[in-house]
């Protein structure tokens, strides 16, 4: 019941912002803001109740809603959606505090962006197929009219372009689904099966594998967005309303990455284990090629777009590595880089709303106009780059322990993304803030106010604390992706290698090897 | 005459009965349209409630183990044949067309109180034609089929030029009726040939079709392949499927629009149908014949429907290329036989309801009340009017087949079902087109939402006959989106005997 009411606050929300009454539009920002708490609260309630430490799905929910077709409304949470959940949570209520200078048809705004978050949510709690494409594919929407709606000049282009390249991936996950359905449902004895937890028992060819690996692939390399589909992701990002960016970057960028751990690696392991390698390049590539246009962007907001190829290089990376380290890495990294990057288009947003340009050299100086500003600014370009004791150091660390294990090479080039890292984001923070103001248009520009400030200062406790003490995340990240681990080590000639297991270097002689052996039985029934 | 008997045809004598009330109320009452629609409305109500008695009433002959229900003229000797067949497949037939006659004739009120004391023959040619259309899905015989889908087509001649005033009005009967009374040629002519290879004109019975694949060896496959051939080719010009949908785009623009969104949805329902019924019906051995035609045809139709739906400036003709996409999409699952039927009524109900509420809206929202109805009409509409706008979004996205509308589940239960039949390439044809279809849509909604309004664009203002018709369609959407199980396991009762 819990995971369903979290997926529903927000429509009810948007339902009650939707019959305002049309006299009172200035009660609607107050409203919307009170409604998308709502399911902020829901989502840290499940975090709290969250029993760490056990590798499977908590809070499941099963209703057959077509035994015939075998689709059912089938929730659940594992470590890895856990903070997903939390994730889309904080980053919507912070949106949508951000989005006060939203003044055009607010109320479809606010609208749109309740229903997106309903969306985001079911994408991550889904245990069925046809549940998580329906959630996958409905994001679309909401997300088109944001970009659209409230875009910058370009946000037609942007946003049918959004649109078409995540739906041309979108078919080949819908193609896929409905072969596995099918191969499914000749299991059970049915039409067609989406159950998800059923589908691990299916025993498909490495043939088989191999296309629907490839199937969803497509999909979730769009979403991710991973070289050479990305190229969607700086338009809609650059011209997307602060809010919008901050939800594609914090959030939507994750249901990609989201879909290979999830599906990808558990359904399809044969064929995980066998483009690992390909996976793991293309993964470079992207951290590599997205941090090196970075450098050359001369719009803040563009800027800060191709970062995110560059960040989310790592994740696949990560993911690919097929180790526990690279693994939970790339999980923390999917936290972190949603609120490192979240934070900079908000505060790229804040500065917009003052000067009504992201272009980096209209700027300079502006840690003397605005000296708070620029203390957050830096704070958070230091927590995209990965100083040690932020969040951002945490999870690529991890990764590239965990790439080193199984592929070496492409952890030492991957290392050299995060100084690119540094290098465009701080000769960003150079040209905009530092030496004296020379663009006049500048100097009266006022510093961050109370509400701006109140937007910022949760994400930096958070940065600040899973940078400083990441225990409390990794514990719940790791038995789900041990899980992970050892189905494909049990359906494969696959072996992790072995220093690469987390419990084994963390806690040498713990009980907790034994607690994951037994969940991983039956996980993998 | 027995009780089942009249239960039969009791839907059309309400019909009929109706379009005879209408015609003499306009004689004998002066300003009498309230009653025009009152009655009509009414007759297509107690239409849809003689649909369930139906559907009951073959549930208790199954369970009496009396599962045929022919009708047949027995006292005239040449016509000892079934020719009507009372099953779930016409009572739910039976229901969607009326249901689908009852919401068009909401969006055409405003239409039929223009017309004034014309009005009458509107609502009266509604309530015919309907009736024909159905006289389509509950025939045994393919005379009788004939004989509805005249009937309907007919009617909607007429329907097509009522506004015969504007140039394109006339443009687009004369056009409908000449390329309409070709298609027709070709279904009588291919009937003829399916009885020359059979021996009959009707489905069932002794003599009938199917009984005589199961008890003879075909001696002229070639003369029964074209029969097949040409009843496909002129039930695909009737659902505008491609290539045979030429005529689509002109009518749909021409004639009004009120009148358009029940021709177009109640004709791709009955034509769906009524294919279904020969096909899966009478034909169900010869799958292999006319599988790989529809499979084609339903290929070219997907192609060629999005790809003219992406250039056009017309949101009345890029409905209609759309429609021709969806007959593609329609007819896929054909190829899957009777596990393709469900998947069809369901995609077919869907579409139509979809279809009626978009007409509605774009008689709305046109400047004119009639004829075309140019992109640049929609321009800001979310800003005019933002009810209309959001409910042709998420008519919209019902037709570019998005989760959480019917249109989705429409379009998955039809894809899986050429999916098992092994038509892997249609499939991934369709999904393909799928695509593209979103560009097509999303383009409206981009013009809806996107664009500024133009200066002199004049208000929206919508009747409430329209407004209810577009509510009750944009609910039923939704409502099916989320909630589809119950109308799915309906349609997978609904087999053609």
């Amino acid at each position: 019941m819990e995971l369903t009411l979290l997926i529903i606050l927000p429509l009810l929300g948007a339902l009650v912002v939707g019959f305002l009454p049309k006299r009172r539009p200035e009660l609607i920002f107050p409203v919307s803001l009170g409604v998308s708490i709502l399911p902020l609260v829901a989502s840290l309630w499940i975090l709290w109740n969250f029993t760490v430490g056990e590798a499977g799905f908590q809070f499941t929910e099963d209703y057959a809603l077509s035994d015939s077709l075998g689709i059912g409304w089938r929730l659940g949470v594992d470590g890895i959606s856990l903070f997903m959940i939390v994730l889309t949570g904080i980053l919507m209520t912070l949106a949508i505090a951000g989005s006060k200078s939203i003044t055009d048809r607010t109320k479809q705004y606010m609208v749109s962006m309740l229903v997106l978050e309903a969306g985001l949510l079911g994408v991550f709690l889904s245990l069925d197929l046809l549940l998580f494409f329906a959630f996958f594919e409905i994001v679309l929407v909401p997300m088109y009219l944001l970009i659209g709606i409230w875009g910058g000049e370009n946000r037609k282009y942007a946003s049918i372009k959004f649109v078409l390249f995540t739906a041309f991936g979108s078919i080949f996950l819908l193609a896929g689904i409905i072969v596995i359905a099918i191969t499914a449902g000749d299991a059970a004895g049915t039409i067609t099966s989406f159950d998800f937890r059923q589908m691990l028992s299916l025993d498909l060819s490495p043939t088989t594998q191999l296309w629907l690996f490839l199937a969803f692939g497509i999909a979730f390399a769009v979403k991710v967005p991973m070289f050479p589909f990305h190229t969607w992701l700086p338009d809609a990002h650059t011209e997307a309303p602060t809010a919008g960016s901050v939800i594609l970057a914090g959030v939507l960028l994750k249901m990609g990455a989201y879909g290979f751990l999830r599906f990808n690696l558990t359904l399809f392991p044969q064929a995980s284990v066998d483009l690992a390698q390909i996976l793991g390049i293309i993964g470079v590539i992207g951290i590599i090629y997205g941090a090196a246009v970075a450098i050359v962007q001369p719009d803040a907001k563009r800027l800060v777009a191709y970062s995110s190829v560059s960040h989310m290089g790592f994740v696949v990376l990560g993911i690919f590595a097929l180790t526990s380290q690279g693994l939970s890495g790339g999980v923390f990294v999917m936290i972190s880089h949603g609120l490192t990057t979240g934070a900079l288009f908000l505060l790229i947003g804040m500065i917009y709303e003052r000067r009504h340009t992201r272009l980096i050299s209209e700027y300079g100086g502006l840690a003397k106009v605005m000296p708070i500003y620029a203390g957050i600014f830096l704070f958070m370009a230091f927590a995209s780059i990965g100083l040690p004791g932020l969040s951002g150091f945490i999870g690529e660390f991890t990764v590239l322990l965990g790439s080193y294990l199984t592929l070496p090479v492409l952890a030492i080039i991957a290392g050299s993304g995060v100084i690119l890292a540094a290098v465009y984001l701080l000769w960003m923070y150079e040209r905009m803030f530092t030496g004296p103001v020379l663009n006049p248009k500048n100097e009266g520009l006022s510093d961050l106010g109370f509400r701006e400030i109140a937007i910022l200062v949760p994400l930096i406790v958070i940065i600040i604390g899973i940078g400083i003490y990441p225990k409390p995340v990794l514990d719940r990240i790791d038995p789900s992706v041990e899980i992970i681990l050892d189905r494909i080590q049990t359906t494969t000639d696959y072996q992790p290698p072995e220093y690469g297991r987390a419990e084994e270097i963390v806690q040498p002689q713990d009980v907790r090897a034994e607690i994951v052996g037994e969940h991983s039985e039956e996980g993998s029934e | 005459m027995n009780n089942a008997s009249f239960l039969a045809v009791a839907p059309e004598v309400v019909l009929l009965a109706g379009a005879l009330l209408v015609i003499i109320s306009a004689v004998m009452l002066e300003h009498s349209r309230k009653e025009w629609g009152f009655i009509a409305g009414l007759s297509f109500v107690i239409a849809m409630a003689f649909s369930v008695l139906q559907w009951r009433a073959v549930d208790t002959l199954i369970a009496e183990g009396n599962d045929l229900l022919f009708f047949s003229a027995r006292n005239l000797p040449v016509l000892r044949l079934p020719m009507v067949v009372m099953d779930h497949y016409s009572a739910f037939a039976g229901f969607v067309l009326f249901a689908v006659g009852l919401l068009g004739l909401g969006a055409a009120w405003k239409l039929v109180e223009r017309l004034g004391s014309r009005g009458a023959e509107f609502v009266t040619l509604v309530l015919l034609s309907v009736a024909g259309l159905h006289m389509m899905t509950m025939s045994a015989n393919i005379v009788v089929m004939f004989l509805g889908l005249e009937t309907a087509s007919i009617s909607f001649y007429v329907l097509a030029g009522f506004t015969r005033e504007r140039p394109e009005s006339d443009e687009a009967a004369v056009k409908y009726f000449l390329l309409g009374s070709l298609a027709s040629a070709i279904f009588v002519y291919g009937a003829a040939l399916l009885f020359a290879a059979t021996g009959s004109t009707s489905f069932y019975g002794a003599g009938g079709m199917k009984n005589f694949f199961v008890t003879t060896i075909l001696g002229e496959p070639g003369v029964l392949l074209l029969g097949i051939g040409f009843v496909i080719v002129g039930l695909a010009f009737k659902v505008s499927a491609a290539p045979f949908h030429q005529w689509a785009p002109d009518v749909y623009q021409g004639a009004p629009t009120g009148a358009v969104g029940l021709m177009a949805a109640g004709v791709k329902v009955a034509g769906f149908v009524a294919l279904g019924r020969i096909l899966i019906g009478a034909l169900p051995s010869q799958i292999d014949d006319w599988a790989p035609i529809l499979a084609i045809i339903a290929g070219l139709s997907m192609i060629i429907g999005v790809v003219l739906a992406a250039v056009q400036t017309d949101v009345k003709r890029l409905l209609a290329y759309s429609g021709v996409s969806h007959a593609g999409y329609i007819m896929m699952a054909f190829v899957a036989g009777v596990d393709g039927i469900g998947p069809v009524l369901f995609y077919v109900t869907v579409y139509a309801v979809t279809l009626v509420g978009a007409f509605a809206i774009v008689g709305v929202v046109s400047r004119h009340s009639s004829g075309g109805s140019p992109i640049e009409d929609w321009s800001g509409l979310s800003r005019r009017s933002p009810e209309m706008a959001w409910s042709m979004l998420i008519l919209l996205l019902a037709m570019g087949g998005i989760p959480f509308t019917a249109g989705f589940v429409a379009k998955l239960s039809s894809f899986t079902a050429a999916a098992s039949a092994d038509y892997l390439w249609l499939t991934i044809l369709a999904l393909l087109t799928t695509v593209i279809g979103l560009y097509v849509y999303f383009r409206v909604a981009a013009t809806m939402f996107l664009n500024a309004p133009d200066d002199d664009a004049p208000a929206i203002e919508a009747p409430m006959t329209a407004r209810m018709t577009i509510a009750a369609v944009v609910v039923t959407i939704l409502v099916l989106g989320v909630d589809p199980w119950p109308l799915l396991d309906l349609v997978r009762e609904a087999l053609p005997l």
